[in-house]
């Protein structure tokens, strides 16, 4: 509880030192809606030219982009510490400073990194998902809520879990940005729609390796009523937690890495 | 068993070495950063650490601060092992890193402070009542809600103090601390750190190059070269073991007189005077003194204080540092 306390104290600063510079906040955000919106278009665009990807509708294809937006841009805007601030923290000697204090290393780094830009992407992930559950129809039920928020959550954990391999990179001051950056963002370009519609060798990328379809694709086509390779309804509860299962194995690479940070300077 | 136990600490660190060309991989070197050290402080010392860049200084705070790990070797703070119990040890513990800030830039440094009590945990009229004394302590009660990138850099080092020193820490580890500051916030941070070890017996362990910060307020001097100890003791012994040569300057009223000196004191006339030049371990500063008075009617006499920074950099030169 205190930890979730310190956290929420931690984000309200983050955002005040935002606020400091309120112009470039604005234009950043604005930037970011731009960005998001651009690559929303190129699912509008889709939609308009052909309805139909294989047997997914322009409403699913609104979907799976909304589920994808909204799970990356909340990973961004509360864990910006590990998806983006981390191996500038070891270069600076920052994380130092976390290391003489009485709480977990992993709780101080995502305490200390916030990006509250994101809050624009994550509306036009919203404005998708709700797009798309109107063009496809859903019905929604409490038991289709709960998956959607699990399959978020989990998503969430995924991401912050690939990013990480990025952060136990960082700590050997190894950079390993473009290639964890291709199952990152990666992922993220790819993953925002429907996994069947690539070739065999990408879909196992993102099961086996960055379980996107996991998280994200088995529970969105159940919620859609479109069950991904037929699988039973139960598999759409289950699969998700391939994400916690990642974000828990890297958590413990992430410390057993730490007993060999080397600090630097003086 | 000391407060502070470390025995026989060995770090190394490996560093690769450019490519050579023809060679497809880099070589590596080891850097023996610290080789069998041993010391051990006690509770409510304030021990000086001192040695040139790349002596190993900040190693060893960092080992015994938790940061860093070990190859070898024996540390024990207060009954625990730094790395071990890293959370439990860190508890204790205040660390300013004197060029790392360690409170938030962007916002005022109380709400840092504030940031740091639910960090460590502080209860509130714990927190208050350590708050209210250290802002009267350091001064900070006019910036106090200043954001810390707007800050001067000795208005910055207090506001470090105070955060590091919130969670009533019984051992403080400074990583040079006056570096960059000037004379007033100099003399102002020592007073501090005085109070702080007589009122609370906080243990102090610091670092610098600043001959003057040991001077006034470390009992105790370690001196490190090449990861290794290589003087531990009062700085006075320390620095009668290098100071060689000393140098007193004197006027006469009525004319400069014709001085028997023992050999090996070097004389020289210039407009203001005499200098004179000794070798205290050859000859007493009181027999010389006694030796100027008698020669005639003294109207100035000084006694050049002894340039600490000529008497290290004399010292690393001897131990070949």
């Amino acid at each position: 509880m205190n930890t979730l306390r310190l956290y929420i104290r931690s984000m309200g600063m983050l955002l005040r030192s935002h606020l400091q510079y309120t112009s470039s906040f604005i234009m950043q955000t604005i930037a970011q809606l731009v960005m998001e919106g651009g690559e929303m278009m190129a699912v509008i665009l889709i939609v308009d030219r052909f309805q139909s990807l294989k047997r997914w509708t322009g409403g699913n294809l609104y979907f799976f982009f909304g589920m994808m937006a909204v799970s990356f841009y909340f990973t961004e805007l509360f864990g910006r510490g590990i998806t983006g601030d981390f191996p500038s923290m070891v270069r600076s000697g920052r994380l130092d400073t976390f290391l003489v204090r009485p709480r977990g290393v992993l709780t101080q780094v995502m305490c200390a990194g916030a990006d509250p830009r994101r809050i624009s992407c994550i509306a036009v992930g919203i404005v998708a998902l709700i797009i798309g559950s109107d063009l496809s129809g859903i019905v929604w039920s409490p038991l289709k809520v709960l998956v959607l928020i699990e399959a978020i959550v989990m998503s969430c954990l995924l991401i912050l879990g690939l990013f990480m391999i990025e952060a136990i990179f960082s700590i050997f001051s190894v950079k390993s940005v473009e290639l964890v950056n291709a199952i990152t963002y990666g992922g993220r370009s790819a993953c925002q729609y429907p996994i069947d519609v690539f070739p065999l060798a990408l879909r196992m990328l993102f099961t086996v390796v960055a379980p996107f379809a996991l998280t994200l694709h088995v529970p969105a086509s159940w919620i859609l009523g479109k069950p991904l390779y037929g699988w039973p309804w139960w598999s759409a509860i289950v699969t998700p937690f391939s994400g916690v299962m990642v974000f828990g194995f890297m958590s413990v690479l992430f410390h057993l890495a730490l007993r060999h940070y080397r600090s630097t300077g003086s | 068993m000391s407060y502070i136990e470390v025995r026989n600490l060995k770090k190394n660190f490996v560093v690769k070495k450019k490519r050579e060309k023809g060679k497809l991989l880099r070589e590596k070197e080891t850097v023996k950063a610290l080789k069998d050290l041993s010391f051990s402080v006690d509770e409510g010392e304030l021990v000086g650490y001192i040695g040139p860049n790349g002596a190993g200084k900040s190693t060893t705070v960092k080992i015994l601060s938790g940061i860093l790990t070990p190859d070898d070797g024996e540390v024990s703070v207060g009954g625990i092992v730094p790395w071990k119990e890293r959370k439990r040890h860190v508890k204790n513990i205040g660390v300013v890193f004197g060029q790392r800030s360690q409170l938030w830039w962007d916002v005022p440094i109380i709400d840092s402070f504030k940031l740091l009590k639910d960090i460590y945990r502080i209860p509130d009229k714990a927190y208050e009542e350590r708050l209210g004394e250290l802002i009267l302590a350091l001064d900070l009660e006019d910036f106090i809600r200043t954001p810390l990138r707007l800050l001067s850099l000795g208005q910055r080092m207090r506001a470090e103090l105070c955060g590091s020193l919130l969670h009533r820490p019984g051992l403080l580890f400074l990583d040079e601390p006056t570096i960059g500051l000037d004379a007033v916030s100099k003399l102002a941070l020592r007073d501090f750190l005085k109070w702080e070890n007589k009122e609370y017996g906080t243990t102090i362990m610091l670092t610098t190059h600043d001959m003057e910060d040991i001077a006034a307020l470390c009992s105790r001097v370690m001196v490190l070269g090449h990861g290794q100890k290589l003087f531990d003791g009062k700085l006075p012994d320390l620095l009668e073991r290098f100071d060689t040569v000393r140098n007193v300057s004197v006027k006469y009223a009525d004319g400069d007189p014709c001085l028997k000196l023992p050999e090996g004191v070097m004389t020289k006339k210039t407009e203001d005077g005499l200098e004179l030049s000794y070798e205290p371990a050859k000859l007493p500063t009181a027999q010389l003194l006694s030796i100027l008075q008698d020669a005639g009617n003294i109207r100035e006499l000084t006694l050049q204080p002894e340039n600490t920074d000529h008497l290290i950099a004399a010292m690393y030169k001897e131990l070949d540092l």
